[in-house]
């Protein structure tokens, strides 16, 4: 079963061509791994898919269904949740409820239930706040629940919005990245998190410029070069892969 | 017909006073992307200080001859003196400091500023409006069906030549390319060793001198001056900006005229009780529906 | 007197922020509300308490702004506009001008009604908008709005307004010329407004605010229908203005456009920003704070000042000075509001366990 589809997917932002002819499918289940260099297109492909921009050419479908002209708040009801590459917390608002707000997809209550805190509302919010303190145990960052997002640690804002992202319990996890600026202890327990994500049955999709980490975690990988898909395959292909070589590793990363 | 080309005049004039208030509000945004609320309020200081040198010039019996012209001068150079200094310091003390605030509280900051400048003006002025001394001779000259006074061609020549210069300076100078860069990028500016706090200073000073001619040009040309006046004419630039594209100096050029048009007009076609609802229609339809005004481009947001 | 009560109230709300503990808090905003209550069998005059009703009707003005301020993050710059919508729904449904009459407590709710709807209306075209520029326009709604009101003479009664309004009834009993009715019912709606305030704040709805107001566009990427939980913020906001415009106009007896202008959106922004935005008893403390100031302390150093030195200066001509000062100063040098987030962390660190905090 396929969770992701991109077909010929093309993308221009004036005279730049970010993405052309992109090809592209994902399986559930998946860790799949994009690289490629600074300005390849890989975040550019995340908000197309998260319909940040709208795509020049091609099809994109999740889980079957084509997303075409979905608002961003749809995509994300269909079970896509993503972090960003310049983190994009609620800095004013405490690591609990930047979770909290991640799980507004999962909750009924709604304006009438929110004036009068009702029994629904009530419920839901006890029920919320639970959830969203195990997942800030989960992805391991416990103890800051009532801190301020923006006074954080910078790998604690990092897990901070993964844990933010999963609280919508999605199908499919965007992680733009998630290990930029980490270190090396960091980025070891962000492979077993990514793992356990997984291992969950949610599907990752993950753009990461340390290729040691995405060679270890991704089970597949897609090479992006001046926004066209130059190699897929299996970690050990990429890695012998004459383009990728060529385009990205020959570089001393 | 008469009474139709006598509108149009009229829109020329209030749209030339206009585009010199709205260059004000367009070189500041295009630098800060701040709304200066205060500065329709600098615009009403320039026309007291003009007004207060010709005062000061008739009681000492001055203004005939040569030395009306002097004196004309001189009230000029004062509102733009003023207005230039009033603007920088408002920017020195309040605005600078919160550079790198959340976005609301510099707005929020200009518009106290700007409540606090009509209060002091009233203080000094009064709560009337107080009459321009009757000062400038203004023989009516008739062109065809037209007949408009030799003031008003001042006027509009005055704003016109004062736009062209600015106009150059942003395009040509060392100091309106380096306004350009920092309007651009602030960061960038700065590395390739463009003094950025100078640089908004100046353009402070420059949206100041502007409304100051703007202050002189609309004292002279109304007839009097009201410590409110900063209030419903800034808006109106401010409309005048954004219609033609905020940041964009030719845009405001455009936008003032059109706004000075469509204010004659509609006070001549619907009524003056009716102008502020037509100003501020098109104020919200344009940021509503083509944000960029008629002469600006947009750019989607970078994520 | 009216400072004793200006000071008990101030007082109260300081020991609510302070105050960590639940039981503590429910306990002074009992105390508060029974002092509120029955002290004025007991102390003060008509004079106070037109005054306080007048600062009941602010707070619940500025509790309404609040909702789109503070929690939604959408400065509003035309809020008198509902607050006009509001008192012309009074002045015009119950006075000679149609020879409606109709009830005072049906009109409250009538014109909660109303200005909720007017708020979503005016407030659609901004959805798209982000911070100045949405400022700008609401701006601009609020210039047209009363506007609009004195244009239409024929149904408004033009600049002159509509005079001679009903004198509310409760129960057949008139209101006559006794200003505690409306001082009692402005706490009434104070407590409604808070209670409201503080359950929308921990709700959903709530988290979806300060969601959009922290950034948008992660907020979108959470499911949230940014579109309509702003137009929820307007609708809510606009409606305590709407009951305020309602308690404002009955008491004056009168409506005019010329009450409802920018300087009074300015005013209650000011309050905000002086107690602080999003603060729900900060807010409560700018808005007696500044209403206070501008009703009581002001005539009095005037009165002060001209027995003292036989002059007649006019100090009522410093308002704008004092909100101008209170946004620039707040800004540069306390952008939090007199009332410090200090204690936030603490509150929010029982929220789990308390829900009846306000
Ligand atoms: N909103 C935008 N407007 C213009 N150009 C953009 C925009 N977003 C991305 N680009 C350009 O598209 C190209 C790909 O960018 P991006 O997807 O961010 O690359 P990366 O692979 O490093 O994530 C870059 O050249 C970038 O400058
Ligand atoms: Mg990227």
């Amino acid at each position: 079963m396929k969770v992701l589809e991109l077909a010929g997917v093309g993308k221009r932002f004036g005279a730049l061509t970010a993405l052309s002819n992109v090809t592209l499918d994902v399986e559930e289940g998946a860790i799949f791994g994009i690289i490629g260099p600074n300005g390849a297109g890989k975040s550019t492909l995340f908000n197309l898919l998260t319909a940040i921009y709208r795509w020049d050419e091609g099809s994109i479908s999740i889980g079957g269904l084509s997303i075409a002209g979905l608002s961003t708040q749809r995509i994300a009801r269909l079970g896509v949740s993503r972090t960003f590459q310049n983190l994009r917390l609620f800095g004013n608002a405490s690591a609990l409820a930047n979770v909290m707000v991640g799980e507004h997809v999962l909750l009924e209550a709604n304006v009438l239930d929110s004036l009068l805190n009702t029994g629904r509302e009530r419920r839901e919010r006890t029920e919320a706040e639970k959830r969203a303190r195990e997942l800030l145990r989960f992805v391991g960052v416990s103890g800051v629940e009532e801190q301020f997002a923006r006074n954080l640690s910078y790998g604690t804002q990092r897990r901070l919005e993964i844990a933010r992202a999963l609280a919508a319990r999605p199908r499919l996890l965007l992680l733009d990245e998630p290990a930029a600026g980490l270190n090396s202890s960091e980025k070891h327990e962000l492979v077993s998190l990514i793992r356990a994500i997984r291992d969950g049955g949610t599907t990752v999709l993950l753009i990461e410029h340390d290729m040691g980490l995405v060679m270890n975690l991704c089970e597949r990988i897609a090479v992006l070069d001046y926004g066209e898909k130059i190699a897929e395959g299996e970690p050990r292909e990429i890695r012998e892969h004459p383009r990728v070589i060529e385009a990205y590793l020959g570089a001393p990363a | 017909m008469h009474e139709f080309l006598a509108q149009l005049a009229n829109g020329v004039e209030l749209g030339a006073i206009y585009a010199l208030i709205a260059l004000g509000y367009t070189l500041v945004y295009g630098i800060l992307e701040l709304i200066n609320f205060a500065h329709g309020d600098v615009y009403t200081f320039g026309s007291f200080v003009a007004l207060g040198i010709f005062v000061g010039l008739r009681a000492a019996g001055v203004l005939h001859g040569a030395g009306l012209i002097l004196g004309i001068a001189a009230a000029l150079i004062a509102a733009i003196i003023a207005s230039a200094l009033l603007n920088a310091g408002i920017e020195r003390l309040a605005y600078r400091r919160l550079r790198k605030a959340p976005r609301l509280a510099p707005l929020i900051t200009a518009i106290g500023v700007s409540f606090m400048l009509e209060n002091l003006i009233e203080l000094w002025q009064g709560s009337a409006p107080v009459p321009f001394p009757n000062v400038i001779p203004n023989p009516q000259l008739h062109i065809g069906a037209l007949e408009v006074g030799v003031q008003q061609i001042v006027v509009v020549a005055l704003a016109i030549v004062t736009m062209v210069t600015l106009h150059f300076f942003v395009q040509r100078s060392k100091l309106g390319k380096a306004m350009r860069a920092v309007a651009q990028d602030r960061d960038a500016a700065s590395l390739v060793g463009i003094n950025v706090d100078r640089t908004i200073a100046i353009t402070f000073l420059i949206a100041g001198a502007l409304a100051g001619v703007a202050g002189f040009v609309g004292g002279v040309s109304f007839g009097s001056a009201w410590f409110l006046n900063g209030f419903g004419a800034g808006l109106r630039a401010f409309t005048a900006a954004v219609l033609g594209g905020i940041g964009n100096i030719a845009g405001a050029m455009l936008g003032g005229f059109l706004i000075g048009m469509l204010e004659s007009f509609s006070t001549w076609l619907i009524g003056g009780q009716w102008s502020n609802v037509a100003v501020f229609s098109v104020l919200i339809l344009v940021l509503v529906f083509r944000p960029s005004g008629l002469l600006g481009e947009t750019l989607p947001e970078k994520v | 007197m009216i400072y004793t009560y200006a000071f008990v109230a101030i007082a109260a709300c300081v020991a609510i922020e302070r105050f960590h503990n639940r039981r503590a808090k429910a306990t002074i905003v009992l105390i508060l509300a029974a002092f509120l209550a029955i002290a004025p069998r007991f102390y003060g005059n008509d004079a106070v308490f037109s005054v306080l009703a007048d600062a009941a009707v602010y707070v619940m003005l500025a509790l309404g702004l609040n909702i789109v301020v503070g929690f939604a993050g959408l400065l509003d710059l035309g809020y008198a506009a509902f607050f006009a919508i509001g008192a012309y729904t009074y002045g015009m449904l119950a006075s000679p001008q149609f020879g409606l009459h109709l009830p005072f407590w049906v009109l409250l709710f009538l014109a909660a009604a109303l200005a909720a709807l007017f708020g979503a209306l005016l407030g659609a075209p901004t959805l798209r908008l982000h911070g100045d520029y949405l400022a700008i326009v609401t701006l601009g709604f609020g210039e047209i709005v009363p506007q609009i009101f004195q244009n239409l003479t024929k149904y408004t009664g033009g600049p002159n307004g509509i005079a001679a309004l009903d004198v509310p009834t409760f129960f057949g009993h008139s209101f006559g010329a006794s200003v505690m009715p409306y001082y009692y019912i402005a706490l009434v709606g104070i407590a409604a407004a808070l209670w409201i305030s503080r359950n929308l704040r921990e709700s959903r709805l709530g988290r979806a605010w300060m969601a959009i107001r922290e950034d948008e566009l992660a907020a979108k990427h959470a499911g949230i229908d940014v579109l309509r939980s702003k137009l929820a913020a307007f609708a809510i906001g606009a409606s305590f203005s709407g009951i305020g415009g309602v308690l404002f106009a009955a008491k004056l007896a009168l409506v005019s456009p010329d009450l409802f202008g920018f300087q009074v959106s300015v005013l209650i922004v000011s309050m905000l920003v002086l107690g602080g935005m999003g603060n729900i008893v900060g807010v409560v403390v700018g808005s007696l704070l500044l209403t206070i100031v501008n009703s009581a302390l002001l005539p009095q150093i005037n009165s002060l000042v001209d027995a003292t030195f036989h002059t007649t200066v006019d100090l009522s001509n410093l308002h704008f000075l004092i909100y101008g000062a209170i946004l620039v100063g707040i800004m540069l040098f306390r952008p939090e509001g007199l009332l410090p987030n200090r204690e936030r962390r603490a509150e929010l660190h029982h929220a789990g366990e308390a829900a009846g905090d306000a």
